[in-house]
């Protein structure tokens, strides 16, 4: 038997130490003492000369060499399974030795704890699904018994901890307070919200807003619109979202809400548009028609500032007109008669003051007058007008 | 001549395992074989057997010796082929290890 290569095991199954594995030069393994020199030097010639013999061979064997090197790779395969054996066997002793081989196992009494249990209605842990939903605790504060699911809320709130708790009695307090305090105490107020956050205090804003007082001089800066939007501030006077009724405002309201709102009365609702003064549903006539009805001859248009060219229309179409307007204690005009620029307009309109003073008796027309009279004032006149821009002076133009 | 056939065979083994060795090809082999081995159930068959020669062996007795004779020849015996053609062994290794063989042998060709 030739020697054996390094690596490889004996026939008896024990186990070899892998040698040195030999090089290029055919050295053969066994000589590794230095002593036997010499005589592996011959061995290695002789083998030399035998490879170089072996190649001529091995040209002819080529078709051979297939099952060989598979019966080579089959031995090769073996070694490397009886290695991972071997070192398995390794493994488990130095784990017997040094005490540690039995400890992934469990003793068979808590292996009967554990076991997984497969009945119907127990998860694999032997609990039971609903077990929770229909139980009942006794509150410890209140002595009642509640629902499980909703013990935790009902403790919150009965003790009186927790986030949602606290948040709740202190938009109480600051309603009540509200309630109680008028506006001068605001001060007051502050103090007691500057702890709480943006949600308990945005109500109480919002309440405070409602309370206030009708009459006060501020209440006008509340009547300032946004283009389309209307104010929610004051719920007692704005009716519907959509309109003002005119009838409650008092004259200063009205004033100023005509300086910042289109105010032409619609058919329909009998309320004031609340959209801005270059609103597209009415027209600059109905504007200044509704401001003339509810401030008199003087009113213009808040667009309007420049001088008017107000070289009255023809008298006949103002008295036409005054007749059917109706004047509403408009007696704050100024019904100059002399013969100013300015005045020649109220002239005209000062016809129709005191004419209407005359016809204040006269029982008021309905809206739908005023509103065909401001169409029928459009149409009399031979240009219409145009929309939005300064168009009302461009009439006064024409009746020049 | 047969010597030398055989001495032929011997050497060529001897030459591609050694060649196997020196590339670290038969490391990484060892180690796809383990994990193989593992993924396959064998080495929790092989311990299962390891734990029935202990306790009969008792605890403290238990030999290297021991261990190998029982377990190597149960390790290459009928679990073992039957592990092996569940994940495939022969397909995958062996066939690498055939490649391997077939290169190194082909690059050899030359100093045999």
């Amino acid at each position: 038997m030739p020697p054996l290569s390094s690596g490889q095991r004996g026939g008896e199954g024990r186990w070899q130490p892998s040698e040195v594995p030999w090089t290029h030069t055919n050295i053969p393994p066994t000589c590794v003492q230095p002593c036997c020199r010499p005589l592996c030097y011959e061995q290695s010639e002789h083998r030399l000369h035998k490879s170089s013999q072996m190649k001529m061979e091995e040209m002819s064997l080529s078709g051979l060499d297939n099952s060989k090197l598979e019966a080579i790779a089959q031995e090769i395969y073996a070694d490397l399974v009886e290695d991972s054996c071997l070192g398995f066997c390794f493994e488990v002793h130095r784990a017997v030795k040094c005490g540690y081989f039995f400890l992934d196992d469990t003793d068979p009494e808590s292996m009967k704890d554990f076991e997984i249990v497969d009945q119907p209605g127990l998860d694999i842990f032997g609990q039971v699904f609903n077990q929770w939903k229909s139980k009942e605790c006794v509150c410890p504060n209140c002595s009642r018994s509640i629902a499980a699911s909703r013990f935790a809320p009902h403790l919150e709130k009965c003790l009186g901890m927790g986030r949602n708790s606290s948040r709740i009695a202190n938009r109480r307090i600051a309603n009540s307070n509200n309630m109680n305090k008028s506006e001068s105490d605001q001060e007051d107020n502050d103090d007691i919200n500057d702890n709480d956050w943006s949600y308990g205090s945005e109500k109480k804003a919002k309440k405070r807003k409602s309370d206030k007082n009708p009459n006060s001089p501020r209440r006008s800066k509340s009547l300032k619109h946004k283009n389309g939007e209307l104010s929610n501030s004051d719920p007692f006077k704005y009716n519907n979202s959509t309109g003002i009724s005119y009838e409650t405002l008092g004259p200063e309201e009205l004033r100023s809400l005509l300086t910042t709102q289109c105010g032409v009365i619609s058919e329909h609702t009998k309320k004031m548009c609340t959209r801005s003064l270059r609103c597209p549903q009415h027209t600059d006539e109905q504007r200044r028609a509704v401001r003339i009805y509810f401030l008199g001859p003087s009113a213009v248009l808040p667009e309007v500032e420049s001088s008017l060219d107000n070289d009255s229309f023809d008298m006949t179409d103002s008295q036409a007109l005054i007749s059917r307007l109706q004047w509403d204690g408009s007696s704050d005009l100024s019904p100059s008669d002399s013969g100013s620029s300015k005045t020649s307009e109220n002239q005209g309109w000062g016809l129709g003051t005191n004419s209407s003073e005359s016809r204040k008796t006269k029982k008021k027309k309905s809206h739908l007058s005023l509103v065909g009279t401001a169409s029928g004032l459009g149409s009399n006149k031979k240009k219409k007008p145009k929309p939005p821009a300064p168009p009302t002076p461009s009439i006064y133009d024409d009746i020049n | 001549m047969v010597v030398s056939k055989m001495n032929k065979d011997a050497q060529m083994r001897a030459a591609i395992n050694q060649k196997l060795i020196e590339t670290g090809e038969r490391e990484r082999l060892k180690e796809l074989l383990r994990a193989k081995l593992i993924e396959c159930g064998w080495k929790d068959q092989l311990k299962a057997h390891c734990k029935e020669v202990i306790k009969e062996k008792g605890l403290e007795h238990v030999t290297v010796d021991d261990l190998v004779a029982e377990i190597t020849p149960k390790g290459r015996g009928k679990e073992y082929k039957l592990c092996e053609r569940k994940c495939g062994l022969r397909h995958d290794l062996f066939s690498l290890l055939l490649v391997q063989v077939f290169f190194f042998f082909n690059k050899e060709k030359h100093s045999f």
